[in-house]
């Protein structure tokens, strides 16, 4: 069976502080070997473009910080189906949606990916700054060999 | 009675906004559109950088319009410094200016009008309610983003481009790969033409003064001269003629007016002032939405955003081919002698008509290339004037409708304009005092 078609998306601004990690991870994730049944993508602060780009895909991962209620660094791996999407409609008004709004179009119009997987890394801080807190930079390694291992190899 | 429409925070708008309406026995007793956005500095913050940065902090004031501030930024400098650009690099930024436009339009046609006639509050139930119709949306959309990203390198805040031309160039590849999905994309256009031609758009006429750049052979987007539809014309460095910005205490934006009490920029004063350059299947859409020059109804700017998606994709699918007869050549950008400004240092005015309207970025540059003084005039700004003169005149004709039906008129004339005021979320509150 040839190994299953992957897209990996970075998820972030970094001029935020930690809120980069996502796209840190991705840019640690391409300067690996990656097989060809991986794409990773630095994917910014995606919106509705989300649901073009995650559409067609048979597994999609999401890699971004996201507040768990966990320490600072560590992070958690689970399952879209698991969590709910928070976008309410009335806050649907700016130029774009966010994360939740595009996964939330996604969801209406059926098109989120079989397999839709969360790599969520607790920030520290989300300032405005281009450097990630000493916590999540010692985790993030980590956390990429982890992806990597499971879906690279 | 007294009415009160107090809606804080306008919702599918680009920014803070608040709509404040009070009806008192039959009198209009308070109208105003409130801007609540906080001052962003962005000129100052030019001030003692080189012209070769202001392209890419200047981009970063919209999210949307991105481009069309970098273009903006770059004739200005080039103006200010005497640099002249090479055939390919108009027909360049001319192909990215539509990505841009396109995408704007798109969005607000789709996500932030449509909701309004559809019947539903946002895009999200009109994924379930009409599917194919969002589907088309982000189809549409893509592609746009798509032409962003092959000419400027990226979908939102160009990176190549720059002073005297462009730092990278898409391959021949990539431009028939991108004509052949425009071409392709007709379909979604005219089912877009159709859709719309059946919104029941709101009747409501207002004459007043539509403020358009202009130029002699084609239906300007990038430079030209300032044209009004009372017939003033002026060159773009003679902007402050028409743009007299002038503050009001309830709101952070400045204000703009001409010999009217107030104007209007956008897609329909583009529309009203330069029709007859509009590509023919342009024309065609305008006949099937029932628009024709003069518009006087503010509700049909979006009809006109309609008319300019038609344009944009045919004009694009030219550009592409003059760009491929050519030939793509990987040339650099025309050098800037910065031993030719003047002890007392040089000025430019660079224009273009974003997805909102007319935008003017004005900068002095000292000897050694760094601003000295910067001006933008941002489209939104000019319109909010017009938006409360429009508003004045609509409620004595809707105030005998019920709030929640005013609310409605109102916060559609709002969306009708696209105003940029920047990103925002939030709720809205009507109170109904007896």
């Amino acid at each position: 069976m040839a190994p299953e078609r992957t897209l990996i998306l970075g998820v972030g601004n970094p001029l935020m502080g930690d809120d980069g990690a996502g796209i840190e991870a991705v840019r640690m994730l391409a300067e690996a070997n990656l097989p060809a049944n991986i794409t990773v993508k630095d994917a910014a602060t995606p919106g509705w473009a989300l649901v073009e780009w995650i559409k067609d895909w048979p597994s999609v991962v999401i890699v971004d910080a996201m507040q768990m209620g966990l320490k600072p660094g560590e992070w958690q791996c689970f399952d879209a189906r698991d969590v709910r999407f928070t976008s309410s409609e009335g806050a649907i008004s700016l130029h774009d949606s966010d994360l939740a709004g595009g996964l939330a179009l996604a969801e209406a119009l059926d098109l989120l990916p079989p397999q839709l997987t969360f790599y969520g890394i607790e920030p520290e801080s989300t300032e405005h700054g281009m450097l990630l807190s000493p916590a999540v930079s010692a985790n993030l390694p980590e956390l990429v060999k982890y992806i990597l291992n499971k879906y690279a190899m | 009675m007294t009415k009160r429409i107090d809606v804080h925070h306008v919702t599918r708008v680009e920014g803070h906004g608040n709509i404040v309406v009070e009806v008192e026995g039959g009198q209009m007793k308070e109208c105003r559109f409130d801007v609540i956005e906080t001052p962003r500095f962005f000129e100052a913050m030019l001030r003692g950088r080189s012209y070769m940065e202001a392209s890419h902090i200047t981009s970063r004031i919209c999210g949307i319009c991105a481009t069309g501030h970098a273009t903006a930024s770059l004739r200005a400098s080039e103006n200010a410094l005497g640099v002249e650009l090479s055939e390919q690099t108009l027909l360049l930024r001319k192909l990215v200016f539509h990505g841009e436009i396109l995408d704007s339009h798109l969005l607000h046609i789709y996500m932030l009008v449509a909701p309004d006639f559809l019947g539903v509050g946002s895009v999200i139930p009109l994924a379930t309610t009409h599917r194919d119709v969002v589907l088309r949306a982000l189809r549409m959309k893509k592609l746009a983003g798509d032409i962003c990203a092959a000419v400027a390198g990226r979908h939102t805040h160009p990176i190549a481009m720059t002073v005297g031309g462009f730092t990278h160039f898409p391959t021949a590849a990539e431009l028939k790969d991108l004509q052949a999905q425009l071409v392709a994309c007709r379909a979604d256009v005219n089912a877009t033409v159709d859709l719309c031609a059946t919104l029941p758009w709101p009747k409501f006429e207002r004459d007043t003064e539509y403020v358009s750049l202009t130029k002699p052979d084609e239906y300007a987007f990038i430079d030209g001269e300032i044209l009004t539809s009372d017939g003033y014309r002026f060159p773009i460095n003679k902007y402050e003629e028409v743009t007299n910005e002038y503050l009001v205490p309830h709101s952070s934006a400045k204000l703009t007016r001409h010999k009217r009490e107030s104007l209007m920029v956008g897609a329909l004063a583009r529309f009203n002032n330069n029709y007859s350059q509009l590509h023919p299947r342009a024309k065609e859409a305008a006949e099937k939405l029932g628009v024709k020059p003069k518009v006087t109804n503010p509700y049909l700017n979006t009809a006109a955003q309609v008319v300019e998606v038609v344009h944009c994709v045919e004009d694009a699918i030219t550009l592409i081919d003059q760009l491929l007869t050519r030939g793509i050549k990987s040339e650099k950008p025309t050098p800037v002698d910065l031993g030719k400004i003047k002890a007392e240092g040089c000025s430019g005015v660079g224009a273009c008509e974003v997805p909102r309207g007319i935008l003017i970025h004005h900068y002095k540059l000292g000897q050694d290339g760094k601003v000295t003084g910067a001006n933008c005039i941002i489209p939104t700004n000019q319109n909010v004037g017009n938006l409360e003169a429009d508003m004045r005149a609509l409620v004595p004709l809707i105030m005998e409708k019920p709030v929640a039906a005013m609310q409605l008129d109102l916060e559609m004339l709002v969306r009708a304009y696209d105003p940029c005021i920047s990103c925002s979320v939030h709720v809205m509150k009507v109170e109904k005092k007896s």
